[in-house]
């Protein structure tokens, strides 16, 4: 049975694969984040991530920007209330930002998310 | 600061403002900044920089194109400008003007941790954080220029 039962999109220049993985599970971002309003995809999706995150009670959900080419700030925004999300969460699950330190913004810019909630995510290579 | 891996010089860009050419020009400027300056996270930065003062360019332009200029000095300590110029409405200068003000006050870092946690619960699909964001990530010394017919521009230099 799926860890999580999020179906994977596609959209524009972006897809987006969710996948199981050890107690937990993987969404990974491959191509362009830089719609003029990513929040349409990004915010129910995410939403779903997370009350499957919650319901499921997994330990772990890692999301994979490594394939990630370009987040603008209106994406930043959608990640950001997703970690939001997590301060008061009645289940609390682990957050790892999963980054390539070959793309320069994703080091400076996963780092800032990682503020909001201090200690729900980390940022990984 | 990056070497020059050329001489110094600019590329200048016009557009009619349309969400779909940002890419396109993001991918340009890119390479410009990849063969003028030779350190790849500096080029990054400045090609990330510039991709969000272009949404801002066409968010608030009216139907004139959209103006971006990157400059590369050709000195010791070279030098990177960007400007993004656009005509835009009364309200529309206006509003940026309030933007820009609450983004250039106080740290960069605090500023832009309240404007995000502010933005996430926006519910009208704007951010508002792409001015913070290069404010934070560039560390750069950012302007912004209303003319009287409200032809603005935005700057950056690195």
């Amino acid at each position: 049975m799926a860890a999580i039962n999020v179906e994977s999109i596609k959209q524009d220049r972006i897809e987006i694969r969710v996948e199981d993985a050890t107690k937990g599970a993987v969404v990974r971002f491959i191509g362009d984040i830089d719609m003029e309003d990513p929040s349409k995809l990004l915010d129910p999706f995410l939403a779903k991530v997370h009350s499957e995150a919650i319901e499921k009670k997994l330990e772990v959900v890692s999301a994979d920007f490594t394939k990630l080419n370009f987040l603008n700030s209106s994406g930043i925004k959608s990640i950001a209330k997703w970690v939001m999300k997590l301060s008061t969460a009645e289940h609390k699950y682990k957050l790892r930002f999963l980054h390539d330190p070959s793309i320069s913004w994703q080091a400076t810019s996963l780092q800032t998310l990682t503020f909001l909630v201090p200690g729900a995510v980390t940022v990984e290579k | 600061m990056g070497k020059l891996t050329a001489s110094g010089g600019y590329v200048e860009l016009k557009f009619g403002p349309q969400w779909k050419y940002i890419a396109i020009c993001r991918a340009f400027l890119q390479n410009f900044l990849a063969v003028s300056v030779d350190d790849a996270k500096k080029s990054d930065t400045i090609a990330m920089a510039a991709s969000e003062l272009l949404e801002n360019g066409v968010k608030y332009a009216s139907n004139d194109g959209t103006v971006i200029r990157v400059a590369v000095t050709a000195e010791e300590d070279p030098k990177i400008s960007v400007r993004v110029t656009n005509s835009a409405t009364a309200q529309q200068a206006a509003e940026l003007k309030e933007i820009f003000r609450k983004v250039m006050s106080g740290d960069p870092l605090q500023t832009y941790m309240e404007l995000m946690r502010q933005a996430a619960v926006r519910e009208d699909g704007k951010s508002q954080l792409g001015l913070a964001r290069i404010r934070y990530e560039t560390n750069a010394r950012m302007h912004l220029e209303v003319s009287d017919d409200n032809e603005i521009t935005i700057g950056l230099d690195v």
